[in-house]
């Protein structure tokens, strides 16, 4: 037998399951959660079956291709120049019709296909019933249904799937159009067939009567006759509908879709008022839906901070009944005291500090995430983000950087043009990090009290907010608005969550531990040779005279650099505890100062490196500088409000 | 009758007239949205926010529920074609559409 290799790539609207499919098939990790635009990048995973080796390409989810978004763009160029033997489309069996019109699309482009219907189990909730062998006949793609969490109909996928590219059956006929407009397409297609195209012919010339800009590029240099043509069809389209070519092609492609739907489905919607329904109206009301949310936030935040409170002096007393023993493992002298001193402190403050709380915090997230809630808050915060030249999707992003700066600088791409992902780029990386949480609570919250923890975060949003607004301000052009489909709320799908958690705990502690051991080392090696002192005299002026800090805090903050919550585990390591509130000259304001300086002052190199990527070097550090200064600047002026307020003597 | 889109009440229904129409006072609200181009950008330099409203299926002759809306001149939530959107006023000022009352 013969190894071969096909690729397959999952293409479909926004949150229908894609990447639940692909985790399933590759054993990947791809961002999962019940939001639309979470994959932003196609991801590539490969997978065994029978005797195919079979590369899978996970896409971003999208709604058409033609306009042009990033998501749209990496789709339709992926279909189009690297040609997968078969691209699976996956559909949300309870919005059917919309799934459709992309389906339709996916025809036109004449790509092998075939239909994975998904959420089949939330189309029963809401009382959709879906002939799929009728489906099946109308399109003339074979059509699987599944429920991806619980890998349902996942196995005949890749069956179906592979059968198809082993018989190369053949892709079905596009859909036809109305008189007026299929006539004008034939006679079209005919005119372009001679030049050189990268698409379809018919396809070209549907996109060239809907006006499609990169296709008129396209044709520009290939083809310039076939433009004057195309413009000729586009004004007797308009003529007879009064209506702009481009919207006749796309109603009628809708149209086509809700007929097909229309056909194969059955609704009988369940009488009693179902509880998701419920719970959307609650937290979306004008009124109630603030208050709830604040609520939710809080209440998230207070049970991380009491987790991570309650574990963290739990697992330190385990440790400090080592001390004695491990002192006499490793005996005294310089040795004993690099390793106990730097390695293992370094290690336990890793542990005491900063798992107890980011276990409960990752958790927290994928649940947020999954249940459906993001969608909701993106829709009541829309207002507000008009005032920093955003919209309502924008706090997606900005919600996934409370998890990790770096994550939600690439989800920023969800937005529509340049200038709104440079803003909400730049407000990203002002969020505090999981990691910064852990500053947070674990120094602030657990030795000065939750609510001064809270107040740090506040000062933060405000910080947002009007930094925001000075940059929406600044540069020029005009913001979009909202247009976000809202799906249904989910009860999480536990595995995926714990899944998940357990991910990124684990990425977390690879990139993180070895770190902090050498960091550890480093900083022990620097204190043995005796050059902690002049470092921390150099940086004296900032740390000590303008912020109020011990000067040793200032090679915390280097080290903060690399990860944030190094900042906080350094500092526990040069002060000789894990316990920081027993350390010397390092009361409640040098913590709130600490803290506040960790909140703002600079994001960490991973996001220093996907904001270069995103957005070019120079601007990376003009971010990147500003917020060092700025941090500085506002940890000088807290130092001096605290004093000042004397809430310490 | 022919309302924008932001002037129905919550729980009515009407028909999109079309999604192209300039706003009633465009100085009211400062949500005003890009309809041609955008910037010099290269990704995005074709992003139509018309073209979105189509894609996303609000069509001339598309039937419309509005659901809710956000306070302080918030978003709308819709009801199209089976599926529940968020719409920014700025974008639901320039949707006309036919209403029985
Ligand atoms: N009930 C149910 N939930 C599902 C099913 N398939 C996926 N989900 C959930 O739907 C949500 C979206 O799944 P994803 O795989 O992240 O969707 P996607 O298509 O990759 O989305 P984008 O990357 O945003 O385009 C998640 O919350 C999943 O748990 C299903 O068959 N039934
Ligand atoms: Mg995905």
């Amino acid at each position: 037998m013969t190894k071969k290799q096909i690729t397959i790539a999952l293409a479909g609207n926004a949150n229908v399951g894609k990447s639940v499919i692909f985790n399933h098939l590759t054993g990947m990790h791809q961002h999962i959660g019940n939001w639309p635009g979470k994959t932003v990048e196609k991801a590539e995973g490969t997978l065994k079956f029978e005797d195919y080796t079979i590369d899978i390409i996970d896409l971003p989810g999208i709604y058409s291709l033609s306009t042009f978004s990033i998501e749209e763009l990496i789709t339709r160029e992926y279909i189009a120049k690297e040609k997968p033997d078969l691209v699976i489309n996956v559909i949300d069996a309870s919005v059917l019709e919309r799934n459709l019109f992309f389906t339709l699309q996916l025809v036109e482009l004449e790509t092998p296909i075939i239909i994975a219907l998904n959420q089949m189990d939330m189309a029963k909730k809401k009382g959709i019933e879906i002939n799929e062998i009728k489906l099946e006949a109308r399109l003339g793609i074979p059509v699987i249904p599944t429920i991806a969490p619980s890998q349902e109909g996942i196995h005949d996928l890749l069956k179906a799937a592979v059968d198809v590219v082993k018989k190369r059956l053949p892709t079905t006929t596009a859909i036809r159009y109305g008189e007026e407009i299929e006539n004008r397409i034939q006679k079209l297609e005919e005119f372009v067939q001679r030049f050189e195209l990268l698409y379809p012919s018919r396809w070209v010339a549907i996109k060239l009567l809907e006006g499609d800009k990169q296709i008129e590029e396209m044709m520009e240099k290939v083809g310039r006759k076939a433009l004057s043509l195309a413009k000729k069809l586009r004004e007797e389209i308009e003529n007879i509908h009064g209506h702009s070519s481009s919207t006749v092609v796309t109603s009628e492609r809708y149209e086509v879709a809700g007929n097909i739907a229309r056909e194969v489905q059955r609704i009988v919607p369940p009488k009693t008022p179902q509880l998701r329904n419920r719970l959307h109206a609650l937290t979306t009301h004008r009124i109630a839906g603030y208050p709830i949310m604040a609520a939710m936030v809080l209440l998230i935040f207070f049970a991380i901070f009491s987790f991570g409170d309650y574990t963290s002096g739990l697992i330190n007393d385990l440790f400090l009944s080592f001390e004695p023993f491990f002192k006499s493992v490793c005996g005294g002298g310089v040795l004993g005291e690099l390793l106990w001193g730097g390695v293992a402190e370094g290690l336990i403050a890793g542990i005491t500090i900063v798992l107890p709380y980011l276990l409960p915090f990752y958790l927290a997230l994928h649940l947020l995430e999954d249940s459906g809630y993001l969608s909701r808050i993106a829709f009541l915060m829309d207002n507000l983000m008009h005032k920093i030249g955003l919209h309502g999707k924008a706090f997606i992003p900005m919600m996934l950087g409370f998890g990790c700066n770096v994550s939600a600088c690439l989800g920023c791409r969800i937005l529509e043009t340049e200038r709104e992902r440079l803003i909400a780029i730049f407000v990203v990386t002002l969020v505090p990090c999981a990691a910064t949480t852990v500053i947070v609570l674990g120094l602030v919250g657990a030795h000065v009290g939750f609510q001064w923890a809270l107040l740090l975060y506040l000062v933060n949003f405000l910080v947002i907010f009007a930094l925001g607004r000075i940059a929406f301000k600044s540069l020029p052009g005009e913001p979009t608005g909202l247009i976000m489909e809202m799906h249904d709320y989910r009860v999480p799908h536990m595995e995926t969550v714990t899944k998940q958690t357990w991910f990124m705990l684990k990425e977390f502690v690879k990139m993180a531990f070895p770190l902090i051991i050498v960091g550890s080392f480093v900083v022990k090696l620097i204190q043995v040779v005796n050059l902690l002192e002049p470092i921390a005299d150099f940086l004296s002026p900032i740390t000590v005279v303008w912020m109020g800090l011990p000067a040793i805090t200032g090679i915390a903050l280097i080290f903060g650099i690399l990860r944030k919550e190094l900042a906080l585990v350094m500092l526990a390591t040069l002060l000789g505890t894990a316990d920081l509130s027993q350390a010397p000259g390092f009361g409640p304001v040098q913590m709130i100062v600490f803290a506040l300086v960790a909140m703002l002052y600079i994001p960490c190199i991973s996001t220093i490196a996907v904001l270069a990527r995103e957005l070019g070097w120079r601007k990376a550090w003009i971010i990147t500088i500003f917020e060092v200064v700025f941090a500085i600047v506002m940890g000088g002026l807290a130092y001096r409000l605290l004093i000042f307020a004397n809430i310490w003597p | 009758m022919e309302l924008p889109l932001t002037k129905l009440r919550p729980g009515e229904t009407a028909v999109i007239i079309s999604t192209n129409s300039p706003p009633l006072n465009p100085h009211k609200h400062h949500h005003r949205i890009r309809s041609t181009t955008a910037g010099s950008a290269k990704i995005g330099r074709h992003y139509n926010f018309h073209k979105r409203l189509e894609d996303m299926g609000l069509t001339p002759g598309t039937q419309i529920k509005v659901v809710r809306s956000a306070p302080f001149h918030g978003p709308l939530e819709l009801h199209v074609r089976g599926s529940r959107l968020a719409l920014g006023r700025g974008m639901a000022e320039r949707i006309l559409v036919r209403v029985e009352r």
